[in-house]
């Protein structure tokens, strides 16, 4: 026994099998690389990227102004300045909506916390900038990123759920209700 | 005079060819030791520049060239420029004596001219440690002019690596020269005639030198810095060792020496153990005038084969401790090699004809 790790230290026994593990690798070669710019590794479902801002499909926008968003984010990346809808004095929206995405650290809680979901995360990653202000987005910024990534828009609430309250009476062409 | 300038036109074309071969094979081991690594680690290399990236070395000599120059402050301006010439230069001057093709002598317009060799000195292992050595000159003395404590560590590490290796390579050429008789390549690679079992790695009588071989092997892959013995330049620890400060083409020099340096040790492994430019077996060597299309083919293929060896250790091993290094250095190769001196002159004594 002792003769025999004598020999396999004076041959450099152990220094062999790692090249001869080495050399198989060499010989199969299977790569795991991706190569990004030009293969890109498909996303999860879920998977939390840029945020952007939605709109109904008549193109105007979800976001009452409530500022529950800003109310949840724990990095203070939102900022929203919400005004009444001029001449609608029961509807507010977002006058200035501005995002510091120098900041967020993309854990989802604003669009949860959206009563209106207008909000929303898409599959956008690759937005590294070579000037760190060009991340301190505003609404339209943001209103361009949730149009191009969710080409799929809602219905505004009152015709996705017809018995809906109507509380939007400065709404014009009120739809019949359905009973 | 005609003569002179013959000479002279010849020699320098020569220099100019080998030169030229040399960096060349540089330019390609750089993009080989990254795929071959890559491959061996089970990934792609460089794949951009280029279809499979193989114009890279060309990108990064582009890079290099046009990086900025800097000399750090408190630097002593002179060594500090000296220092990528001192490293640079001895490992190519190397390649001045190393024999890559049969030893013929032709006669061009009354000029005697060998064109497998620039020139055969007879003391041409000498020459080449020699050079080596001043080689080490210049890693001490980049690291010690940088004004940088890492560059100092590295560079005192390297001083200490450098001549405890270098021990070893002399003492594993010993047995060589004992068989053949002679310090000039040439006539070592002519000792070597005929199939493998002439080389003197293998050559059963009055012994084979393998053991002097891998002590050659190891000892020279701690001359050239390489993995695992790069503790000089030890990314991990000392950021780059004694070539940290250094930038552009001052660093690009250092980069081509270390290569330049691998070659030349692969060329002197295959000229003293592995028969220079002999074919494994007499028959694959092409007779009469196109034995040196056989002759540049066999060097160059196992010049290559060592060069991969280096690579391959690279991947598979990790950097030795510093104090690893030198007792492995000083207590197991040194006293092999000198117990393998013994045995071959022994030997070679008993039986003088082997
Ligand atoms: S994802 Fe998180 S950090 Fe980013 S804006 Fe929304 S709540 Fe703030
Ligand atoms: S995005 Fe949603 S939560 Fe934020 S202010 Fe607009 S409606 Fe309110």
């Amino acid at each position: 026994m002792k003769l025999k790790k004598w020999i396999q230290s004076l041959i450099f026994y152990e220094i062999l099998l790692g090249m001869k593990e080495t050399l198989k690798h060499f010989l199969k070669y299977r790569p795991i690389t991706l190569e990004y710019p030009h293969v890109k590794k498909p996303l999860p479902e879920n998977y939390r990227g840029m945020l952007g801002l939605l709109r109904y499909d008549d193109d105007t926008e979800k976001c009452v102004g409530c500022d529950l968003c800003e109310a949840a984010c724990p990095s203070r990346v939102i900022r929203v300045v919400s005004a009444e809808v001029p001449g609608e004095p029961t509807k507010r929206f977002a006058k200035e909506y501005y995002m510091d995405m120098t900041r967020c650290l993309f854990c989802g809680l604003c669009v949860k916390a959206c009563p209106v979901d207008a909000l929303g995360m898409s599959q956008e990653f690759e937005w590294a900038v070579y000037d760190k202000r060009n991340l301190q987005l505003n609404k339209e910024q943001l209103l361009a990123i949730g149009d191009r990534a969710f080409p799929e828009r809602e219905k505004r609430l009152e015709f996705q759920h017809p018995n809906v309250a109507y509380f939007n009476v400065s709404f014009k062409d009120i739809p019949e209700k359905e009973f | 005079m005609f003569d002179t300038s013959i000479k002279l036109a010849l020699t320098l074309s020569q220099i100019g060819a080998v030169m030229g071969v040399v960096l060349l094979t540089v330019a390609i081991l750089t993009l080989l030791e990254r795929k071959v690594l890559s491959w061996m680690q089970d990934r792609m290399g460089p794949m951009e520049v280029g279809p499979y990236g193989v114009l890279q070395p060309v990108a990064d000599g582009l890079k290099l060239f046009f990086k900025e120059d800097i000399i750090p402050a408190g630097a002593n301006k002179i060594m500090f420029s000296l220092a990528p010439i001192l490293v640079l230069v001895p490992a190519l001057i190397g390649f001045a004596v190393i024999p890559f093709g049969p030893n013929w002598t032709i006669d061009v317009m009354g000029v005697e001219f060998k064109p497998f060799v620039i020139s055969d000195i007879n003391i041409g292992v000498l020459y080449i440690l020699a050079f080596a050595s001043i080689g080490a000159y210049g890693v001490i003395l980049g690291g010690w002019a940088s004004n940088s404590k890492y560059s100092l560590l590295g560079g005192l590490r390297s001083a200490a690596q450098l001549i405890s290796y270098e021990l070893n390579v002399g003492l594993a050429i010993v047995g060589v020269l004992l068989l053949a008789g002679s310090l000039s390549l040439v006539e070592i690679t002519e000792a070597q005639a005929g199939g493998f079992w002439n080389w003197f790695a293998f050559d059963p009588v009055p012994f084979p030198q393998f053991i002097a071989f891998v002590i050659f092997l190891i000892a020279s892959v701690a001359e050239t810095n390489r993995l695992p013995f790069d503790l000089p330049e030890a990314e991990s620890e000392l950021v780059a060792g004694f070539f940290t400060e250094y930038s552009g083409m001052r660093f690009a020099f250092f980069f081509m020496a270390e290569y330049a340096n691998m070659i030349l040790v692969s060329c002197m492994s295959t000229v003293l153990f592995f028969g220079g430019w002999h074919a494994p077996l007499p028959v694959l060597q092409a007779p009469g005038v196109f034995a040196w299309v056989t002759g540049i083919f066999w060097f160059t293929a196992k010049v290559y084969f060592f060069l991969f060896l280096f690579f391959w250790i690279r991947a598979t091993l990790p950097r030795l401790r510093y104090d690893q290094l030198m007792r492995f250095g000083w207590k197991v190769l040194l006293p092999i090699a000198l117990g393998n001196i013994v045995v071959t002159s022994l030997l070679a004594y008993i039986f003088p004809n082997g």
